[in-house]
């Protein structure tokens, strides 16, 4: 067979990439690109200002000076960076398309790997191609009609109702696939959204700390637990209330209880699922997850959740775990705080998946006469998700130093020597620090310090902090003009919280606290990387979700859906909003 | 009416299917009148892994067989069925499987047999259990060039 479509598709989409870095690159869509970046273009005039007002001085020096007016250059500001990003992108991606397009317009194809792997490109740059669109084009279209019918409208209905890039490409996937239909010549390569998908997920397993993984493992356990066990119960309970069929049962509760879409997938052969209830239940739980997808965010939103309680809900009540994902990055598509905690509750769920598949293959075996029974070992072993394997290598290697120095937290680390010159304490900072020193030396000011480090639990090692410490500390700091040691920035920050201290030191200490952390830049490019991975991925899920999947939805699987779909989505938020607080 | 020498029997199984059949048998001459047997099999199921993706592709994979193979053993078993029931009367008798739109297939093997009849059940009532895959019946009646008869309800 011959996957590779003659078609010029791949070699247009190219080109119009090349075409959008050029007028990136060249300036000549800056007006756009003003209107679309407003935020950055301020940070650029700002910029400008400054930089024109340096200038200006300077040259006013050297002509006093009776010296040749000095060249200098603009730093960078943020609308330069966001086009040069734009233009690298597009020239990187859009030639790559070009190339291959050209390819596939001269080759005469033929059956065998090569073929194979060449048909995916054109699918995957029209995925692409949507993604820029989304991304650089509506995102900021959007978020700058919300801004100004805000004082029409009384609220920013972008912001409430999240048209932002996640939910957008969402959109325009499902709209390509049931009004246009999928090109037979991207047809291939759309079909690889869930490996950019699952890619994404393993890239964000160096993002956790080991704190945060095991919080969050801890809570998800708890909650996917009471929640997945609930559900499939609940489901099991209801399908025999209802005469509902036994495989109709089984193959419901794995849908309505662990990851939807996929449990049913993963379900269907081992309960022996007719046809017909594959269909309404595949349709039953898209609809639901299509239509939680959009409500959840603006629940969120409504009820001021923050990342770990909005990802908790999301990660929880959302039936379908490919919305989970949807829901989280629409929640907070500029940030990925609420990506991690959602997904990491995605991989709890897959990771009980195996183990209701195998507890549902049993009933069923013991309550349908004639059923086969299953080996648990094969069933286990298939079931498995590989890519959880991923996800937890990258986590060792992060923690273990390979992309930031050991111990960072959300990609931040602790350096001393890395300090820059300019980032320095100042004369008047060290002095200001060292009225307080001899303040606190005081009675007074030691019962304050001691009082302090008791409320706050401040600990050094495995004791508690006390005044010499803040002394050493504080010493130290005014000697070294910065931080030294990671545990003295602990120290000190508490110390510069504590109330009554002068402003000027308090200031100081949280100057040379910042300067002693350093954002790693291969963190920060996988947390740039994660939003075009997830985008993609989800772009490429939303062209998977057709209509005529989603009118399947009806009779018992719908009624029993419903009933389940809505106690999970409201159970889970008062228990996330009585028990979860934010802790990352 | 005059006789049908090709009539085109759409049945998939349904009881609409089956009034479908009972009424081409009814305007059937043995020795005179092919039945050629049409079973679509919606287009629907290409799309029915839905958005999964957290499975791997052998169980992807699993899940595509078995469900494949269900709808084919369906499927033979229902041609299987009129096939029988068209020797017992001993009317000839043709198939013709096929993956999609069912107006559009139903329009594709018309034209492509030079039927002279296409017969088809009614229409669900809506609620009726079922999958949601109804034919087009306007977009069937503009393209065929041949009469079109819907059995009646009961």
């Amino acid at each position: 067979m011959i996957y590779t479509k003659k078609s010029p598709a791949l070699l247009i989409i190219g080109v119009m990439m090349l075409l959008w870095g050029w007028l990136n690159a060249s300036g000549g869509i800056d007006g756009m690109q003003r209107y679309l970046q407003k935020s950055a273009y301020s940070d650029h005039m700002k910029v400008k200002e400054k930089f024109d007002a340096e200038l200006r001085v300077a040259t006013e020096i050297a002509t006093a000076e009776g010296k040749p007016a000095p060249v200098m250059k603009m730093p960078k500001s943020k609308f330069d960076a966001a086009k040069a990003s734009q233009a690298n992108l597009s020239y990187i991606f859009g030639g790559i398309a070009t190339v291959l397009g050209l390819l596939i317009m001269v080759w005469t194809p033929k059956e065998g790997q090569f073929d194979y792997y060449l048909s995916i490109f054109p699918g995957m740059a029209f995925i692409l191609l949507i993604a820029f669109i989304v991304r650089w084009g509506l995102d900021p279209i959007f978020a700058n009609w919300g801004k100004d019918a805000k004082d029409t409208l009384g609220f920013d209905f972008a912001h409430i109702f999240n048209l932002n890039y996640v939910v957008l490409g969402i959109v325009i996937g499902i709209v390509i696939v049931n009004v246009f239909k999928i090109p037979a010549w991207a047809a291939n390569g759309v079909r690889t959204a869930r490996f950019f998908l699952k890619t994404g997920v393993i890239l964000l397993g160096a993002l956790y700390s080991a704190t945060e993984l095991a919080q969050l493992g801890g809570l998800s356990v708890i909650m996917i637990g009471i929640f997945v066990l609930g559900s499939v119960g609940v489901v099991l309970y209801m399908g025999k209330r209802m005469k509902s069929g036994n495989s109709m049962t089984a193959v419901l509760s794995a849908g309505m209880g662990v990851c939807g879409v996929s449990a049913t997938v993963a379900a269907s052969p081992v309960v022996n699922a007719k046809a017909g209830e594959i269909a309404y239940t595949i349709g039953t739980i898209l609809i639901w997850g299509v239509g939680c997808m959009f409500l959840f965010p603006t629940i969120g939103h409504m009820l001021n959740m923050g990342p770990v309680q909005f990802g908790a809900w999301a990660g929880t009540g959302i039936l379908n775990s490919a919305q989970v994902a949807g829901a989280a990055l629409a929640f907070d598509p500029h940030g990925i705080e609420t990506l991690k905690v959602a997904e990491i509750f995605n991989i709890t769920r897959v990771l009980f998946l195996p183990i209701i598949v195998l507890w549902l293959a049993a009933w069923y075996v013991k309550h349908e006469a004639g059923a086969q029974k299953v080996d648990l070992g094969k069933v286990l072993l298939a079931k498995f998700p590989l890519f959880v394997l991923g996800f937890i290598l990258l986590f060792i290697l992060s923690t273990l130093g390979v992309f930031t120095p050991s111990g960072h937290y959300q990609g931040k680390y602790f350096s001393s020597e890395e300090i820059k010159e300019d980032k320095l304490l100042k004369g008047k900072e060290t002095r200001a620090i060292e009225g307080e020193l001899a303040r606190l030396k005081e009675p007074a000011g030691a019962k304050q310090l001691q009082d302090h480090f008791a409320e706050k639990a401040i600990n050094i090692g495995q004791r508690h902090a006390t005044p010499d410490d803040a002394y050493k500390g504080l010493a130290d700091l005014i000697a070294n003009k910065k931080m030294t040691t990671r545990e003295q920035e602990t120290l000190l920050a508490a110390v510069g919280k504590m109330k009554g201290l002068d402003a000027v030191a308090a200031s100081s200490i949280d100057k040379a606290s910042k300067a002693a952390y350093h954002s790693s830049k291969t963190i920060s490019a996988f947390r740039d990387w994660l939003a075009w991975l997830f985008a993609f991925g989800l772009i490429g899920l939303g062209m998977q979700i057709t209509m005529a999947a989603l009118k399947q939805a009806g009779g018992t699987p719908l009624i029993i859906g419903g009933v389940v779909g809505t106690g999970k989505a409201v159970g889970s938020l008062i228990v996330v909003l009585l028990f979860v607080k934010e802790f990352i | 009416m005059k006789t049908p020498l090709k009539l085109l029997l759409c049945h998939h199984g349904t009881a609409g299917a089956n009034r479908a059949e009972a009424l081409a048998h009814e305007l059937t001459v043995p020795g005179t009148t092919m039945i050629v047997h049409c079973l679509v099999v919606p287009e629907l199921w290409a799309g029915m892994q839905g958005d999964d993706w957290l499975n791997n592709a052998s169980t992807r994979d699993t899940f595509g067989s078995y469900v494949e193979n269900m709808l084919e053993n369906d499927a033979r078993r229902e041609l299987a069925g009129v096939a029988g029931r068209c020797k017992e009367r001993g009317i000839a008798y043709e198939a013709v499987m096929r993956l999609g739109e069912p107006a559009d297939v139903v329009l594709a093997v018309a034209t492509e047999t030079g039927a002279d009849l296409v017969v088809i059940g009614p229409p669900r009532r809506k609620g009726e259990e079922g999958l949601r895959s109804r034919m087009d019946l306007e977009k069937l009646v503009r393209g065929l060039k041949c009469p079109l008869l819907i059995a009646p309800r009961p």
